[in-house]
């Protein structure tokens, strides 16, 4: 029984009946207000699919579906909203982190069946995708800082006399404002070549948690140390942030984990391989990337893995390529110790073709990876190459590392825009300032500004050093003095100005302005215009027997070759770059590992 | 303006620091015993004869409630927010619905969604706009609005989402699937 109140109360609204009712007799049709959030619009291009709406929703109300194909960045889904559960709070709109997820001011929707209110925005056509009143939000991205926190870095004045390393990694405070930036999206997990699980590192940092950040790091790449620091960090043009924004600092992040973990602790938390040894051996080839990285899989699959490697040191490119200011020599070194205290025997200063053929390694072994990297440098063979003071990139990077005596010149010339060009272009830059006190190192490139190989990151800290870097110009001829008394000696680099590189199918072929000729004076070239693998080490039966992909050896997606007991592996198979190598260990590792298992099946 | 208000009346009040937001509108912390003073005292003798709002903020790991009270001089465009703090373990504010009765209405609301008790304030307990509610006051930021959803309303049948991360992998690199 209710009150008498209840009873009475409905007759007491009959004192209103003659007034005016402020009620509107057909709300349908009635415009709301311009900012009013009402159904969603979704620039269906603009979205990359990252899924952070649906992360926010505080009702459930979104899924992500598969609309198209992923590709780097973009996920191929797009979100679909069951309006049943909207509450239209715009949070999917302020997170959104392309800016492509809007809300009309369109509010009312007459249907009878429930399920037409579950639609995808801007890919199920309504009648309000047009419209240009409704809910934007108002400036960039808020929600998530949109600008990176900046790297603390040596001054050009501080660092052009000595290899000291020049970025000086985050510290906890820097690196926490920065974790949390990440909406742990993931859609840069596909484009990292070793798919590291990046938002789950970065979410260790965010938790404080260094040891699990180790953890998940050793899961995909023994050389994190390596890559926090010189990784191509394609990831980063996959991320999220970047649309409206910096991407997130990931390579900084990872080396920061690294820098917070020990060496003890690291070897703690990575351990030893804890499986019985399955006295299958493997021979590895090369102690770089690519070698270690499958040498660090097997070994820790029980197999004895022993790797050869020519130069007195491991580490290949990342060691005698990447120069010390980028990549402190210990650093690598602490990499390399965890993966040797996996059992993994590393041969140096052993050439293969040398002192052990191939034969023997086949003859010795279940299974043989050639991990040979690219460390012949290449020539452009224009008139005046052959002779004295011109040199190869690599090489001379070789020799810096390994403190061998090289020419140091009042003025260099590099032929190359690539990295290892702009590599070489800085350490002669260190030498000369050591040695002269001034900086004279002039880059050529074939490439123009906007198409330049090298990061922005190695121009710009060029440049910064002195280098003078000039764009499009083509190399003709190494100039030598034709007389006098240092007749024969290098005088400069003569080039014409480059009009295109490729022909109209693609292919490299430069064309220049003749017209346009410049004589760069310098006392040495140094050619950096790409390198080759030194497969003589094959020797002439094997070279016959395998298969060959334009120079390179052909292989399947396993890495195996055409010899069912070889596999090849890194930069001499798939090009220049450490965290592709790594992936590329791990690919070959697998299937070595597949195979040794299997023929222990079949010594059962 | 303000300023001068607030030195005036930082003689007699236990306030904190003046926060100008802009020239017509600033923050003060004020103690809980001398806010019925100051309210009197703004109300009768300083023009603030307006109670714009009354709300909460849930400061969750300060451990408290902050109460804030919005007042309005209309004469002079002008509005001084008052701040009074309150223990989140035991959330009992002063009611002051006998100086503005609109109070009891935002008390009240403040009653459903953050549970801040305010004794004799009229009506106070009856539902305001959660109907049958049984579960944590929402604005409390440790109440869980998904989860709550989740459990009290059901899906339609059909859905289902895909995580962008597993979805690329497994169409982009299935073999590289851990």
């Amino acid at each position: 029984m209710g009150s008498l109140r209840d009873v009475l109360s409905p007759f007491t609204a009959w004192k209103h009946v003659i007034e005016t009712p402020v009620t509107i007799r057909n709300p349908i049709g009635r415009e709301a207000a311009d900012g009013y959030r009402g159904f969603h619009q979704n620039d269906i291009e603009k979205c990359i699919g990252c899924g952070s709406c649906e992360v926010i929703c505080q009702n459930a109300a979104i899924d992500m579906v598969p609309v198209s194909d992923p590709v780097d960045g973009d996920s191929g889904l797009r979100p679909k909203i069951d309006y049943g559960r909207c509450c239209w709070c715009a949070l999917c709109v302020d997170v959104c982190m392309t800016g492509s997820l809007t809300m009309s001011n369109e509010y009312t929707w007459v249907d009878t069946d429930p399920d037409a209110f579950r639609f995808i925005p801007g890919v199920d056509p309504k009648p309000w995708d047009d419209l240009e009143k409704g809910y934007r939000r108002e400036g960039g991205r808020v929600l998530t800082g949109a600008e990176r926190v900046e790297m603390g870095e040596l001054a050009p004045e501080a660092r052009i006399d000595n290899f000291d390393e020049i970025v000086a990694g985050y510290t906890r405070e820097q690196a926490m404002i920065e974790a949390d930036r990440c909406v742990e999206c993931g859609l840069c997990v596909a484009t990292c070549p070793a798919h590291m699980d990046i938002p789950d590192y970065i979410a260790a940092i965010r938790e404080g948690d260094y040891d699990l950040g180790l953890q998940i790091l050793y899961e995909t790449n023994p050389f994190s140390e390596v890559c926090g620091r010189v990784c191509t960090h394609k990831c980063e043009t996959a991320c999220a942030a970047r649309h409206e924004g910096d991407p997130i600092a990931i390579r900084w992040l990872k080396r920061h984990i690294v820098d917070n973990v020990s060496e003890d602790r690291r070897l703690e938390i990575v351990g030893t391989p804890q499986t019985l040894p399955t006295r299958r051996k493997v021979a590895i080839v090369g102690a770089g990337p690519a070698g270690l990285t499958a040498a660090y899989d097997l070994a820790r699959q029980g197999h004895a893995v022993t790797v050869y490697e020519a130069q007195d040191k491991p580490g290949g490119m990342m060691r005698f390529g990447i120069p010390e200011y980028r990549l402190p020599y210990a650093a690598l070194d602490r990499d390399i110790a965890v993966i040797a205290a996996q059992g993994v025997k590393i041969e140096t200063g052993v050439r293969i073709g040398h002192e052990i053929t191939m034969d023997r390694l086949r003859a010795e072994n279940d299974a043989v990876v050639l991990s040979i990297g690219l460390h012949i440098g290449r020539s452009t063979r224009i008139p005046g190459t052959e002779g004295g003071g011109v040199e190869t990139a690599i090489d001379l990077l070789r020799r810096i590392t390994a403190g061998e005596e090289v020419p140091v010149p009042k003025q260099v010339l590099v032929i190359g825009g690539g990295n290892v060009a702009m590599d070489i272009a800085r350490s002669m830059a260190r030498l000369q300032k050591v040695k002269h006190g001034a900086v004279g190192v002039t880059v050529t490139a074939l490439e123009d500004f906007a198409h330049f190989l090298a990061d922005r990151e190695e121009i710009e800290e060029s440049l910064e050093e002195g280098v003078e870097i000039i764009d499009a110009r083509g190399p003709q001829e190494v100039v030598r003095f034709k007389s006098g008394n240092r007749k024969g000696e290098v005088k400069g680099l003569r080039s014409w100005a480059v009009t295109s590189i490729f022909d109209d199918k693609g292919r490299f072929a430069p064309q220049y302005d003749q017209g346009d000729e410049r004589l760069h004076p310098a006392e040495m070239v140094v050619e950096a215009i790409g390198q080759a693998a030194d497969v003589s080490i094959l020797g002439e039966d094997l070279t016959e027997a395998l298969d060959w992909n334009r120079g390179r050896l052909a292989v399947d997606v396993a890495g195996r070759t055409s010899e069912p007991w070889l596999w090849a592996a890194g930069d001499a198979v798939h090009g220049p770059d450490v965290i592709t190598a790594v992936a590329d260990g791990h690919r070959v590792a697998a299937s070595v590992g597949a195979m040794l298992m299997a023929m222990g099946e079949v010594a059962r | 303006m303000m300023r001068d208000l607030h030195d005036h009346l930082k003689t007699r009040y236990r306030l904190g620091d003046l926060a100008e937001r802009r020239g017509n509108l600033a923050f003060v912390d004020v103690e809980r015993a001398d806010l019925r003073a100051l309210l009197v005292e703004l109300r009768d003798v300083h023009g603030f004869t307006h109670l714009s709002l009354l709300t909460a903020v849930d400061w969750i790991e300060e451990g408290r409630f902050q109460l804030t009270y919005l007042m309005n001089n209309r004469a002079a465009n002008r509005t001084l927010g008052l701040r009074v703090f309150l223990d989140r373990a035991d959330p009992v504010g002063d009611t002051i619905h006998d100086l503005w009765p609109t109070a009891a209405t935002y008390q009240r609301e403040l009653r459903e969604m953050f549970g801040i008790a305010f004794p004799g304030s009229p009506r106070v307990d009856e539902e305001f706009i959660l109907e049958g509610w049984t579960d944590m006051p929402p604005y409390r930021r440790d109440f869980d609005t998904l989860a709550y959803s989740q459990q009290t309303f059901s899906d339609r049948e059909g859905r289902e989402t895909h995580d962008p991360r597993s979805h690329m992998a497994k169409k982009l690199y299935p073999e590289g699937q851990r």
